[in-house]
């Protein structure tokens, strides 16, 4: 992985982090404003169940003084019916605002100024049912004014009041909370944008800086690609050379190769006997004629000399050469010479003798000897 | 088009190097063995050239020659051969009877020479 790859990837990683960061942040906002409005549902609830209170003892205290009037146990039934509506709306109250020390401390407040004014009405109650108007008339005069009755109408608007404070911060803090869920996300989104798109611009330099390598390869190849048809060419002309040059001597092997078996044909096919002599008279060559004829074997002629093959007839008491040595060293032919070849099982073949010598250039480096035999009238090799 | 060489020889060396030789030089060689084939050869595919040796296994070249020439009157003969002849001999004797000799000791550009001579390149 090379160093612009790690920067890509690190730019992903970015990417991939801020989105997270946006993504926790804004899970977080909603469950924030999903328990604001629970909470927000609670305060109106608290609201609503302090109105029905307000309401209900209104409306027990208007029934009371109605009763008082009248005298009708309709209405006092209307007053109890309103006094238990009183005490459910404290109960609930206070359950509604048993998690919260304030508004239960209110709550708390209220309820026993409630209850005072509770006992009150009672009281009302029992002397007007009992019939005792001047308890009745005593117990109006002290509540002349009602002014237990607006202290806890007091009591119960500080608490609309406070809940209704509280309200409103908590609608403000929701803006508050909305605004930064919009922000957070708006920012994430922009960097990622930015991330992304510093990420692609890696990315072009990245293809552009491969497409170089990758034009630059092409060209290296195309360069080798030359030099290796260029030398390809070359092989194949050397090839071609090389063939033609071993043709050609395969050509003249088999030509000289024919040559020599055709030399090899004739001498072998003259059914006199025909010696190669070297210089100094050794034999150093024999025709099959010589083999058929004397029983020896070429292995047991070559090196040997001529002499102890052959002998000449010739005048032995006089001072010369053996006339095979003194043609030679003359560089002359010998014909019509006679001579005695003795062969292996030791009898003697009368022949004529030739003697060719062989010239390289002006040199004789050795001789031809040809051996007829001298046959008898029927044909046959006489034996002496 | 290339030309056709029939090339009449009983030792196989021979007859696969001027195979090999003459393919290689844009020739369409055939290459038989025997005087019977060449004639087989020669009947069922015009040469353009015929190239024999001089001693066949089964018959003399020359006698080949004159029964090839029957059937082939305008087809250039080659006499290729190792058999020294004294080479007034061969003006004298051969001129008539073959187009062109060449002993087989010649290298084989001479004999390419010959034969492109004989029927072009």
């Amino acid at each position: 992985m090379d160093k612009t790859e790690k920067r890509i990837l690190l730019f992903f990683a970015l990417v991939l982090g801020v989105f997270v960061v946006v993504a926790v942040a804004t899970v977080r906002n909603i469950n924030r404003g999903v328990a604001g409005s629970d909470w927000v549902n609670h305060t109106h609830a608290v609201i609503l169940e302090n109105e029905a209170l307000r309401s209900d003892l209104y409306l027990s205290d208007g029934s009371a003084h109605t009763f008082v009037v009248t005298g009708d146990p309709v209405d006092r039934r209307a007053v109890v019916e309103a006094l238990s509506d009183v005490s459910e709306n404290l109960d609930i109250m206070e359950a509604l605002t048993r998690n919260e020390p304030p508004q239960s401390n209110q709550v708390a407040h209220i309820e026993t100024l409630v209850k005072v004014r509770a006992d009150f009405i009672r009281s009302l109650l029992a002397a007007r049912r009992s019939g005792n108007m001047d308890a009745v008339h005593v117990l109006l005069a002290d509540d002349a004014g009602q002014p237990a009755l607006k202290d806890i109408d007091r009591a119960i608007e500080k608490l609309k009041q406070d809940e209704l404070g509280l309200l409103t911060e908590r609608d403000t803090a929701s803006f508050v909370q909305a605004q930064m869920t919009r922000w957070a996300v708006w920012t994430g989104v922009a960097l990622d944008f930015l991330l992304l798109g510093g990420a692609g611009w890696l990315i072009r330099d990245d293809i552009a800086a491969r497409r170089r390598a990758a034009t630059a390869l092409r060209a290296a190849n195309n360069q080798l690609e030359a030099k290796v048809r260029e030398r390809t060419s070359e092989l194949a002309a050397s090839n071609e050379l090389l063939t033609a040059e071993n043709l050609e001597r395969s050509w003249s092997n088999q030509g000289l190769e024919h040559q020599l078996n055709y030399n090899n044909l004739i001498i072998n096919s003259i059914n006199d006997l025909v010696l190669v002599l070297t210089k100094a008279t050794n034999i150093s060559r024999v025709n099959p004629a010589v083999v058929r004829i004397t029983g020896f074997e070429p292995h047991e002629l070559i090196n040997r000399p001529f002499a102890s093959l052959a002998e000449l007839t010739y005048d032995r008491t006089a001072p010369m050469l053996d006339p095979i040595a003194q043609a030679m060293k003359d560089g002359r032919d010998l014909r019509d010479q006679e001579a005695v070849v003795q062969d292996r099982l030791g009898r003697r073949i009368p022949v004529h003798v030739a003697l060719f010598p062989l010239r390289d250039r002006d040199k004789v480096v050795g001789g031809v000897v040809i051996l007829q035999v001298i046959r008898s009238g029927d044909g046959r090799e006489p034996l002496i | 088009m290339q030309k056709h060489i029939l090339v009449v020889d009983d030792e196989a060396v021979i007859r696969d190097l001027l195979d090999m030789f003459l393919s290689r030089s844009g020739y369409r060689v055939t290459a038989v063995s025997s005087a019977p084939e060449a004639e087989e050869v020669a009947g069922r595919d015009r040469p353009d050239l015929v190239i024999t040796d001089l001693q066949l296994e089964d018959s003399d070249g020359l006698e080949m020659i004159e029964r090839l020439k029957a059937l082939l009157p305008e087809t250039p003969m080659m006499l290729l051969t190792g058999v020294m002849f004294d080479p007034k001999v061969i003006r004298e004797t051969l001129k008539k009877k073959v187009s062109c000799y060449v002993e087989k000791t010649a290298p084989l550009t001479r004999i390419l020479a010959a034969v492109q001579g004989l029927v072009g390149k």
